[in-house]
């Protein structure tokens, strides 16, 4: 299979410039070529030229997705990935990591195992060159205290993504942040990503609920009912099947967001950002996620870091031209920043 | 319903059908298999690998899970907690059946059970079926 062509502009033009008039700077997951990359149609250097070619001063790495010998990189693969981050000028900036809890069939992962896993993990990311390692959630506040010492000897920070349906004021949010402010200052922090402020469905998860069978003008009048804010028992009320109405109840627990105000008191314990989208139609507006809003907060509150782009649509339609899609975010971001 | 995680299109690549020879002997067959997700996974998270050819299913034990260089019965997986299946390898069913497969087309189908190893924090974790089936070429 070929790749979709990219758009015709001269690179000069497709490549986003970065604004310099804060200290905003925007790299990118490399999960954002999870397609490219899982389809062989970009092998890993391909898709640390593509995020160069499009402007991205740095990159995130989701280790158990791009690592062969995962969970364990060998000498000779951290070699290689230092030499290309070399050759095409981009910033380690974050090695990615999971809590998989579930691995084993007979029981969960044991307190001790996890740390294990995620020890490892700060041990071969400090091997790589990446200042931090990003875990999840799930890690707990407790297990998450303890790994203070191991960050604090190996110099390494580790951060939480704050991912929805989550936000700071719930229960175990309330205990990380708090850790994050005071005991773990410096080596412990959140990775907010902007999935928590999305407004509405995106485009590809509006063409998966049709084809999963969510009548189209049913839909329309679902979408519209949310988009006004109205109330879920107004939109359950239209006239839907069991489907329908589950996939409504869905729309309203996904598409439920906070203010971007929250953003202000994340900000001294971000290490970096997640610069979540699904799809961008140009490079004007999402719809979905709102950097309109997002981007000008940021500036104001002061935020100096990194975004790192998350384009996550592949996990609803791999046939997207992902480049292009980072291309439109690149210059949207600097649309909002500029 | 799952929306996400819409990746069942690598399940079943478009390679050959490899019979299993040794010594001009013929064993077997092999069909090359690719996890269906965008990262890898632990073997011990496959719950449940079907195979059918031909309209037939394959007696689970006539089968052996090749990957990294080693092969197990499929009843031992779930005990794989510490073998990687990374996403861009290719993994064979080797199905022992005395005598590879005939020349030509056959119609391969694979049902692939797996759970999600980082989603149990709500209390369960998400367990994907993912089905590929498609016609495949045995050249002999």
């Amino acid at each position: 299979m070929q790749a979709p062509a990219l758009s015709n502009l001269r690179k000069s033009e497709r490549k986003g410039k970065q604004v310099s008039a804060h200290n905003i700077q925007l790299s990118a997951s490399l999960y954002s070529l999870s397609s490219y990359f899982v389809k062989d149609l970009f092998s890993f250097e391909d898709c640390l030229k593509s995020l160069k070619d499009n402007g991205f001063k740095g990159i995130e790495l989701v280790a158990a997705q791009m690592v062969p010998e995962y969970p364990y990189p060998s000498d000779r693969w951290i070699g290689e990935l230092r030499d290309l981050l070399a050759k095409y000028e981009l910033e380690p900036v974050c090695y990615s990591a999971y809590i998989d809890y579930g691995i084993r069939s007979d029981r969960d992962l044991t307190e001790q195992e996890i740390v294990q896993f995620t020890v490892n993990d700060l041990i071969y990311a400090k091997k790589a060159g990446f200042p931090l390692v990003r875990t999840q959630h799930s890690i707990s506040p407790a297990l998450y205290e303890k790994m203070l010492p191991y960050c604090e000897k190996l110099n390494m920070k580790l951060a939480i993504e704050m991912h929805h349906p989550h936000h700071p004021h719930v229960p175990v949010w309330e205990q990380y942040l708090d850790l994050m402010h005071h005991k773990g200052k410096g080596y412990l922090g959140v990775v907010p990503d902007f999935g928590i402020f999305q407004l509405r469905p995106h485009h590809l998860l509006v063409e998966r609920l049709k084809k999963a069978g969510f009548r189209a003008e049913k839909l329309s009048e679902v979408l519209d009912i949310h988009t006004a804010r109205a109330p879920i028992s107004e939109a359950l009320a239209v006239g839907l099947t069991d489907l329908e109405k589950e996939f409504t109840e869905s729309i309203y627990e996904k598409f439920n967001p906070i203010s971007v105000t929250e953003l202000k008191d994340l900000i001294p314990v971000s290490p970096y950002m997640h610069g979540k989208f699904y799809y961008l139609d140009n490079d004007e507006l999402d719809p979905c996620v709102p950097y309109h809003q997002i981007l000008p907060k940021l500036k104001e509150y002061g935020y100096q870091g990194h975004i790192a782009a998350e384009y996550e649509g592949h996990h609803f339609d791999m046939s997207v031209d992902v480049p292009e899609q980072l291309n439109r975010f690149v210059r949207l971001c600097n649309r909002h920043l500029a | 319903m799952v929306l996400d995680f819409q990746y069942d299109e690598l399940l079943l690549p478009d390679q050959t059908l490899a019979n299993q020879v040794v010594d001009g002997v013929s064993y077997g067959y092999a069909v090359a298999i690719r996890y269906p997700s965008y990262r890898g996974t632990f073997i011990s998270c496959i719950e449940s690998l079907e195979l059918e050819m031909d309209g037939q299913l394959v007696k689970p034990d006539a089968i052996r899970f090749r990957l990294n260089n080693k092969e197990y019965l499929l009843s031992q997986l779930k005990e794989l907690f510490k073998e990687h299946w990374f996403v861009l390898d290719t993994a064979h069913l080797v199905v022992m059946n005395n005598t590879g497969l005939s020349a030509g087309e056959h119609l391969v189908k694979i049902r692939l059970v797996h759970r999600i190893p980082y989603t149990g924090y709500f209390g369960q974790y998400l367990v994907l079926e993912s089905v590929a089936c498609k016609r495949l070429l045995c050249q002999t």
